[in-house]
């Protein structure tokens, strides 16, 4: 048996779907049939190793590669057909922090993104760079990647779109830049309702903000949850007990992850934390209260679990 | 007031948030009739889901710990009775204390006998 690992959010209205999604580099296979669903109004983190296709799929979105086979379907509409008109009400940064014009000083490239979106808020830009602290007057190309990165969420927030499609944003960025870059998420998020599908590897980072989360390991989607059933899927437990204990036998298949020192183990383990504790404690052993997973913890057991 | 929120706790965050509401108001550091930070800057502050916010203060205004004025804000009601106020909070702490004990393989009775023993040093400290 295992756990219940993928929600396609049937119930929700889904801003986003994808459906085997697909996508190969010459040998490579950067997509192997994702099928992502992204509930409207939620905050939803894709993480995974690297090279799992996170990028490949935002990319996708946005119609920079073309996925062979498989749709989009972005606000009711095929990316495939309406890719133009889609990308009007999407905010998208990538991973790269290069943009076509470097030359271009900050203001007009700024002036260059309001042509294209007719949603385009000129007071919220302003206010926006003003708060930033970013300079109007320089090369976009000669700024640092921090500063960079603040101008290219300006360009993708200051239209208001329904839909953030963010791309490791925080990526290489230094400590303080990465809270500065997340206070701005959270605080647009806080002003304009908006659909978030935001890629990261640093999930302590997106711990408070996550409401789902997707988790893609060699070009597929191997878990989509929302975060309380995340939160409540597995739980770990610290026990002590003899040196050469053992763990139930009928608890091996629940096992997610486990270390142990000395006469201390620590256990990743799903099903329900009474009866898993109960079961532990049956063995002679001094278990710990169970406790929640942090989104990090929860994402490093699932990805064992994969492996095994 | 400062905010303090931890991942692991078994609480969501959204009670946690209540939590720290019904401390501030206790403690006096929110005082009746004042506002709360709007989920906007609060959200903002702690990084966190402004839904998560929203949801702990809709909860508190269905337990008349808040009141919301509309485009004006969420704001401290004056309490009807600060007795149970303090009473609801003990609760909490005694659930928090009882639950960490427990995590560290305590017995009530242990825990019970050891709050006694700080609460008679730190009388005799004073």
């Amino acid at each position: 048996m295992r756990p219940f690992l993928f929600d396609n959010f049937a119930e929700r209205e889904l801003v986003l779907s994808t459906h085997g999604l697909s996508r190969r580099f010459g040998n490579r296979i950067a997509l192997a049939g994702l099928d992502l669903a992204v509930p409207e109004g939620a905050a939803n983190v894709l993480t995974g190793p690297n090279a799992a296709g996170k990028s490949t799929a935002l990319r996708s979105m946005m119609q920079l590669t073309s996925p062979k086979p498989g749709s989009i379907q972005i606000f009711g509409l095929d990316v495939a057909e309406e890719g133009a008109r889609v990308r009007t009400r999407i905010g998208y940064v990538p991973e790269t922090t290069q943009v076509p014009y470097p030359w271009m000083t900050v203001e007009r490239l700024l002036g260059h993104q309001a042509v294209y979106f007719p949603n385009w808020d000129e007071t919220y830009a302003q206010r926006l760079i003003h708060a930033l602290q970013v300079p109007r007057d320089v090369p976009y190309g000669t700024l640092s990647k921090g500063y960079a990165r603040r101008v290219q969420l300006i360009l993708a927030l200051a239209h208001k779109p329904g839909l953030l499609l963010l791309d490791e944003p925080t990526d290489g960025l230094d400590p303080l830049a990465r809270d500065l870059v997340l206070g701005l998420i959270v605080d647009h998020l806080g002003a304009v309702p908006t659909t978030l599908l935001f890629s990261t590897h640093l999930l302590s980072e997106v711990e408070g903000l996550a409401d789902c989360l997707g988790l893609i390991r060699d070009g597929h989607l191997v878990v989509q949850l929302d975060r309380e059933r995340l939160r409540n899927l597995f739980h770990s437990y610290r026990l002590v007990a003899d040196k050469n204990w053992q763990a139930p036998l009928e608890l091996q298949d629940q096992i997610l992850s486990s270390s142990n020192s000395g006469r201390e183990w620590e256990f990743s383990i799903w099903g329900r934390p009474g009866e898993v504790k109960a079961q532990l404690e049956a063995t002679g052993a001094r278990v710990e209260e169970p406790r929640h997973p942090a989104l990090a913890q929860a994402v490093h057991s699932l990805l064992a679990m994969e492996v095994a | 007031m400062i905010f303090r929120l931890d991942y692991s706790d078994s609480r969501a965050i959204y009670l946690q948030i209540m939590d720290e509401i019904r401390r501030a108001i206790v403690l006096g550091s929110l005082q009746p009739d004042e506002p709360l930070p709007s989920v906007r800057q609060l959200a903002t502050e702690l990084r966190i889901n402004p839904n998560t916010v929203g949801q702990a203060y809709r909860e508190l205004e269905r337990e008349g710990i808040v009141y919301v004025r509309r485009g004006r804000g969420t704001f401290v009601a004056v309490p009807r009775d600060s007795d149970s106020e303090k009473r609801g909070l003990a609760s909490e702490l005694a659930k928090r204390t009882l639950h960490e004990a427990f995590r560290l393989g305590l017995s009530l009775e242990e825990l019970i006998t050891a709050i006694g023993q700080a609460a008679a040093n730190d009388k005799e400290q004073r």
